[in-house]
């Protein structure tokens, strides 16, 4: 492997866990993002039937 | 979504933006503009991620040495979660920097891997800090695997001063610091085209980190709520 292929093996990897790293963070953002407001909105919900 | 959810989010859009540019800028710098290195030739242009990206897990595991100190005095959930984000993220840039290093490795010393004493020294922080996710998620008392991981983690920080100590304790492959030097300051060491480039990717990669950071203590702080909720609904 020449210099360059040694230079595009290394960014290539940087760059590729690090999309993957946040690629598979967003993921669990929206996750936790959408089960929070899916309890928040049926607390709300069993909040309004008790009043 | 409330007026300050809306505020924060576009925080981190902002974040994530300039971090955007600023590693594209790095990387521009880095491959096109900066010169070739006069003895390693193009080979060395992986030292503008593999100095950043240490630089970067150093300030993570700083941040976990921290947060860790904070919780174990003031039992605050928040250090906590700032300890246990930065520590995920300072074993990503560790990974990242052992993984450069052994291809800078190859073409200059020959192998892919050696048991030098920084590399070595490297090797345990990764496992010191992978240990400590692991030991968070084999206890399931929260309020004790935050407390063990927060002794784990004030101590694997002491594993920093041997690695930057490394080159010069022992006779070692890796070479002294380039910049980091304490007889000499950074541009009578180093050419100002090199010095730019790094300047300029270290800048991306923490803004990055900041950016990453902000969406893992994130996730961790919904999750605490989800658990709160869930407990008070008794789920």
């Amino acid at each position: 492997m020449g210099a360059w292929g040694y230079v595009s093996l290394a960014y290539g990897i940087v760059c590729g866990a690090i999309l993957m790293y946040w690629f598979l963070l967003k993921r669990r953002y929206n996750a936790a993002e959408a089960e929070l407001k899916r309890l928040r909105s049926s607390e709300a919900a069993a909040n309004h039937d008790k009043s | 979504m409330g007026r300050s959810t809306k505020t924060v989010k576009r925080r981190k859009g902002i974040l994530g933006g300039l971090a955007l540019v600023a590693v594209v800028a790095g990387l521009c710098w880095s491959l096109l503009v900066a010169p070739p290195d006069a003895y390693q030739g193009e080979v060395q242009r992986i030292m503008y991620l593999h100095l950043p990206s240490i630089l970067t897990a150093y300030l993570s595991y700083f941040l976990v040495f921290i947060g860790s100190g904070m919780y174990l005095w003031k039992r605050d959930n928040k250090d906590d979660l700032l300890a246990h984000a930065a520590a995920e993220l300072g074993v990503l840039f560790t990974a990242l920097t052992i993984i450069e290093g052994s291809i800078w490795g190859k073409p200059t010393w020959g192998v892919w891997w050696t048991w030098d004493a920084r590399l070595t020294l490297t090797a345990i922080l990764l496992l010191i800090y992978a240990g400590y996710l692991m030991l968070r998620s084999s206890i399931d008392d929260e309020q004790r695997a935050a407390s063990a991981a927060a002794i784990l983690g004030i101590l694997g920080f002491l594993d920093i001063p041997l690695i930057h100590m490394s080159v010069y304790w022992w006779r070692t492959l890796h070479q002294p610091p380039s910049i980091l030097r304490p007889d000499k300051a950074p541009w009578e060491n180093v050419h100002p085209a090199m010095l730019t480039a790094l300047a300029i990717s270290f800048v991306g990669f923490l803004l990055l980190y900041f950016y990453l950071l902000s969406l893992r203590y994130r996730v961790g702080e919904m999750r605490q709520e989800i658990k709160a909720l869930r407990l008070e609904r008794g789920v």
